[in-house]
């Protein structure tokens, strides 16, 4: 650590999904004890909300991170206003150089508020990160997901809302866990009440356990197309057809039926995207396929840097040819 | 009532782009377009104002002259008064975006702001909720239904999580709230307010300038490929062909 003035500590802030540590929290939490190495300051893991303690022992358990378990009676459900103030007020005593939230609906809902609050640096969306000279830079996607902007902060300290699946599991190490603290917090005052809402909307069953998915995004130009996915599905044994968000948001498929951020998660052996950009809110629902396949006409497309195979064309002209190739007049989806 | 509504013009998502010297520049036939969460947002604004007895939609933009297209769409959809706040540096980030608005907004006593998600381009979903801290307003984001209750003052949304979860939250006016897709359809221009639109010319404001900037794009590159990314060549019968027999070889067909 440099003599001059102490570091502070690279603090990551865990997501709690449904009572348990979302897995992103220890992605953050690798990502923060990478961080912390490369500056030479302490990482932290601070676990929020009503109950924090025995999830906080665990984050401990799994992350080997220090763990600081912030008790909160009554914030058992997610508030961004809360994890705002509550992170604002225990921003003396972090005095961190880093904060590190997940890039989800939650971390996107407090972390830009806090960037003001704090006067802090704002990167969201990082993918990556690398040292250039003595200033971390960070990777992060834009231009709809077809560029990667690397990014320099210009001071400390630093909010930083991380894509996940872009940071390892920690490894499964016998080490020791981290020391865990424990502190008590009042639900701060807020304007914004929560509540439960509405039921998600229930997912096709089929589509978590299919082998091969074909999914139809916008580039498929309407509904009626979707007789082309069926025809391309009808090659396979047992496939289930899957949409991105328009697709859904337009009503050619049930929102059961959707693969994504907001929808489901799934890892068939074979996925066809055909007609979908590649946003990382679709990907992150469909990254651990065992082999992607995507057909799209702009060579650009986002989704090509994720596929095994790359096709570029239009779907209209190709599928038919594929189907008919294949030579296969296998049952037909309905 | 009145209802601030943010938006930003994007380019369409399949412009193409070369990068040169470690910056994107838009080829030809790059076009562009309303951030399609921001017209979720507008849409969501006029079917309150028609609701109402008494309300007004303003629709504003950050850019300079050549983002008045966005606000003459907006018109089209039936904003009342478009404003645009000009002379940002290019790549202004968001907390310099969101203190321009936040400077703006300040003086003109919003019941309601309303914005995108997030926009198409950028994806940070940063500028709607720096914007409310800003202002001092209680604010949520990402929502998928909304219901305002004028007598209590107060706006329900329901907002959606990963995998669909979702959460209703209330808030007092004057609050902020962002949209995610499929909270509604949203309208298409009419011709008589297009027309309209073109003869009034939006009302243009200098940009307040926000703190300095904490930030700064180094370089733009390449994302690299995560997987093999075989591009099949030929023409669509070879490519047909060729995909046929991969999958073959895999056991995948
Ligand atoms: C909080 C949040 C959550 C989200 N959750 C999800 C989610 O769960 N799932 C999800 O999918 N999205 C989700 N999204 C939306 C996501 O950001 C993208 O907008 C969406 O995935 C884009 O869908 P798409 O690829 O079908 O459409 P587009 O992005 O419009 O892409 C259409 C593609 O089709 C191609 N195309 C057009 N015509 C043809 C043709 N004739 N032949 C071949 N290709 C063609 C185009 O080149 C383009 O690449 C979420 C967004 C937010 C903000």
């Amino acid at each position: 650590m440099s003599a001059a003035q102490a570091m502070g500590p690279v603090v990551a802030v865990a997501e709690l999904a449904e009572g348990g540590l979302a897995p992103v929290s220890l992605e953050l939490a690798s990502l923060a004890r990478e961080l912390a190495g490369a500056l030479g300051c302490q990482a932290k893991l601070v676990v929020l909300g009503e109950g924090a303690e025995p999830l906080a022992q665990e984050a401990a358990r799994l992350s080997g991170l220090a763990v600081i378990g912030v008790e909160v009676t009554g914030l058992e459900m997610f508030s961004g206003e809360a994890h705002c103030r509550l992170l604002a007020d225990l921003w003396p005593q972090l005095n961190p150089s880093y904060v590190l939230a997940a890039h989800t609906t939650s971390g996107l809902d407090w972390a830009p508020g806090l960037a003001v609050l704090l006067e802090a640096a704002y990167i969201s969306g990082v993918e990556s990160w690398r040292m250039e000279a003595d200033t971390p830079c960070f990777g992060r996607a834009a231009q709809h997901g077809k560029v990667v902007e690397e990014i320099e902060p210009l001071q400390e300290p630093v909010v930083l809302t991380v894509q996940p699946g872009s940071f390892p599991q920690p490894e499964a190490t016998t080490a020791e866990p981290g020391r865990v603290e424990l502190l008590t917090r009042e639900l701060p005052p807020c304007r914004s009440k929560v509540s439960p809402g509405a039921e998600a909307p229930s997912r096709d069953a089929a589509l978590a356990s299919a082998s091969v998915v074909v999914a139809a995004g916008r580039g498929i130009g309407k509904q009626a197309n979707l007789e082309l996915l069926r025809d391309l599905a009808g090659l396979f044994s047992s496939a289930v057809l899957a949409g991105s968000r328009p697709v859904c948001d337009l009503g050619w498929l049930g929102y059961g039926q959707q693969v994504g951020q907001t929808g489901a998660t799934v890892s068939p052996r074979l996925y066809l995207a055909c007609g979908i950009s590649g946003a990382r809110q679709h990907t992150v629902g469909m990254q651990a396929s065992g082999f992607i396949v995507a057909i799209n006409s702009d060579p650009q497309a986002a989704i090509f840097n994720l596929a095994d195979v790359c096709v570029v064309e239009d779907l209209l002209g190709f599928i038919p040819v594929l189907v008919e190739q294949a030579g296969a007049s296998g049952n037909k989806l309905t | 009532m009145r209802i601030l509504c943010l938006v930003k013009q994007v380019s369409e998502p399949e412009s193409p782009f070369d990068l040169e010297q470690g910056s994107l520049v838009l080829r030809p036939p790059a076009r562009s377009q309303m951030n399609s969460y921001d017209e979720y947002a507008l849409e969501a604004a006029l079917t309150l104002k028609e609701s109402l007895p008494d309300c007004r939609v303003c629709a504003l933009t950050v850019g300079p002259a050549s983002c008045d297209t966005v606000l003459q769409r907006a018109m089209g959809m039936g904003a009342d008064q478009v404003v645009r706040l000009d002379g940002l540096d290019d790549g202004a980030g968001p907390l310099a975006v969101a203190s321009a608005v936040a400077a703006w907004a300040k003086e003109q006593a919003f019941d309601l702001i309303l914005t995108g998600v997030m926009s198409q381009d950028a994806m940070q979903g940063a500028v709607g909720p720096m914007c409310a801290e800003l202002l001092g307003l209680p604010w949520t984001s990402s929502v998928v239904e909304l219901a305002l209750d004028q007598e209590q003052r107060v706006l329900g949304a329901q907002r959606e999580m990963e995998g669909g979860r979702r959460q209703q939250v209330e808030l007092p006016l004057p609050c902020m709230v962002s949209l995610n897709s499929g909270i509604n359809r949203p309208r298409y221009p009419t011709l008589s307010l297009l027309l309209k639109a073109k003869k009034t010319p939006p009302q243009v404001v200098e940009a307040a300038r926000g703190p300095q900037p904490r930030e700064r794009v180094i370089r733009v590159s390449l994302p690299g490929k995560k997987r093999a990314g075989l591009v099949l060549p030929g023409d669509t019968a070879t490519k047909a062909q060729r995909l046929v027999a991969i999958l073959r070889e895999r056991a995948l067909l």
